[in-house]
């Protein structure tokens, strides 16, 4: 009777789905699935694009190059990629890293004194939503050197995001530290530098990741302007000549360099702030 | 023998239009070990914040040695109740910026130095490196004394700072509170802020009762036990039990007026 009764619940639809899951879930544990999920999708998006390509496009048409073409392309390339990357952070880190200095720097300051945040905060407002790449063409007119002009532009792209959370987190200092600092009678400059620097890195490093993702657009959109090396550079010029596997080439290695360097940055935040729980 | 040094005069404080303190009236003797005891709401942490200089009193004067206090000052060091050290400095360099404000001529290395010899005398020369949040409460707050001692102010102001302490950690540090400010000729001024009647007559010499809504002075009390004092026998004294059922008596009294008020 009882076995009778279960065996009812076993079969209702319910009981069978959940049946069905626990087997699949037990055979992504057999094949030591679980937390590798991100490289079965890659593997499963690499078949579907080798798919796509041998089905519905003929071998001649080279607008939807296969993966192995494309990696055949990557490999050729890779000595040209790699001086395009030498000079796409030629313009990138100079620009980037002005900005990370100035962007704290003014952004904590402004932030800390009255009279400055009074008269700068209004003018940021206005002038940080400008898009940056707006003034590509002007900044290649009053520049002498294309460089130069990319690397302002990279800057101006690279500043406003920056100084707006430096200056938000100077602003977000708990009130605990400022009466610490008080007690102790810390000068102004010691309760920038010791205080609020430190206090405002967590806000710091979210604008220093926005603003590098802005570099790079930045910097790929500049090239196409005028560059004769660099990694927008190259996806254009090979675009140019319709060499589209050699252009997706292009695109997954600007992919690749950009994802190694929010990494590298994502590394020295967990570095930079260790003392937080 | 020893003078009022620390003298309150009338002080009020409002914040927001709500009256926190009510025309406090108080002198503190050079030396003396002085506990503000009250429930929540009495206002205590602001009567400390008007003492450190961090607020200004709405009306009334708060005089150290006949100047009266306007701003924070080395001359009173201050510890809080669970944040006075900085979590991105370590121990030792979170004391040897106290130790640097107070002889700004040291070097780096010799400020240092100072800053682990207090540290020794805390009992924390083996967390010298460690950082605040790899610290437990205990040795947070005795971190916290070794900056206030490194500050070498004249005045200590304390705000229950083993209020969030275990039972245990708390009688340790309230002991060695007592050494370190025994130990130190001439003696530091303490004002120590607390809502535990044991604690406050452990430790004072003179215990401010104040009450809540708004935070008024209802009685001050001399607390008459010799050091050094050994905790054991003075919490099985009659005169312990006396001074805190009187203490208890005062604060229900006083609650009572004021709801019936």
């Amino acid at each position: 009777m009882t076995t009778f009764s279960s065996s009812a619940v076993m079969d209702s639809p319910l009981a069978s789905r959940r049946r069905w899951y626990t087997i699949l879930r037990w055979t992504a544990r057999l094949w030591r699935w679980e937390g590798k999920e991100p490289v079965l999708l890659f593997g499963l998006l690499l078949l579907a694009w080798q798919a796509g390509t041998a089905l519905f496009t003929p071998a001649a048409n080279s607008l939807f190059p296969s993966p192995l073409r494309t990696a055949a392309a990557l490999w050729d390339s890779l000595p040209e990629l790699w001086t395009g990357t030498y000079f796409s952070f030629l313009i990138l880190l100079p620009g980037y890293l002005a900005a990370v200095v100035t962007g704290v720097v003014t952004g904590l300051v402004t932030a800390t004194t009255g009279w400055l945040r009074r008269a700068f905060f209004p003018f940021a407002r206005v002038a940080a939503p400008i898009p940056p790449t707006v003034y590509i063409p002007y900044a290649i007119a009053i520049l002498p050197t294309f460089r130069l002009s990319a690397i302002f532009v990279v800057f101006i792209g690279a500043f406003w995001p920056i100084f707006q959370n430096a200056a938000a987190g100077a602003l977000a200092v708990e009130g605990k530290y400022r009466d610490n600092a008080r007690v102790l009678g810390l000068s102004h400059f010691e309760y920038l530098w010791k205080i609020v620097f430190p206090a405002s890195l967590p806000h710091i490093f979210s604008g220093m990741a926005v603003g590098l993702a802005f570099s790079f657009i930045l910097l790929t959109v500049a090239e196409l302007f005028g560059a004769n090396a660099g990694l927008g550079r190259f996806v254009q010029y090979y675009a140019d000549f319709a060499d589209y596997p050699r252009m997706l080439a292009g695109i997954l290695y600007t992919g690749l360099v950009t994802f190694l360097s929010m990494s590298l940055l994502e590394q020295i935040r967990k570095r930079a702030l260790f003392w937080m729980r | 023998m020893s003078t009022t040094v620390l003298a309150i005069d009338a002080v009020s404080f409002s914040y927001n239009g709500v009256v926190v303190l009510d025309d406090i009236h108080m002198g503190v003797r050079e030396g003396e070990f002085l506990c503000l005891l009250g429930p929540s709401g009495a206002g205590k942490s602001t009567l400390l914040r008007l003492l450190a200089g961090l607020e200004r009193p709405s009306s009334g004067e708060i005089r150290w040695k006949e100047q009266p206090i306007t701003g924070p000052g080395l001359d009173r060091g201050v510890v809080f109740q669970d944040y006075s050290l900085f979590p991105w400095l370590s121990v030792v360099e979170n004391v040897a910026l106290a130790v640097g404000k107070a002889n700004p001529t040291l070097s780096g290395r010799q400020r240092r130095a100072q800053a682990r010899k207090y540290l020794n005398l805390v009992g924390l020369a083996d967390a010298i490196g460690k950082y605040p949040l790899e610290l437990s409460g205990g040795m947070r707050q005795r971190g916290a004394i070794a900056r206030v001692l490194a500050l070498g102010s004249p005045i200590l102001l304390m705000d229950e700072p083993f209020g969030a302490l275990d039972t245990l950690n708390r009688a340790r540090l309230q002991d060695l509170l007592l050494e370190v400010w025994q130990s130190v000729t001439p003696r530091k001024t303490i004002i120590f802020v607390t809502h535990d009647i044991d604690e406050a007559l452990y430790l004072g010499d003179q215990v401010a009762v104040l009450g809540a809504s708004p935070g008024h002075l209802i009685a001050s009390l001399h607390v008459p036990f010799e050091r050094p004092r050994a905790r054991r026998g003075l919490v099985v004294s009659q005169t312990f039990h006396q001074l805190r059922e009187e203490i208890a008596e005062t604060l229900s009294v006083d609650t009572l007026e004021r709801l019936t008020d």
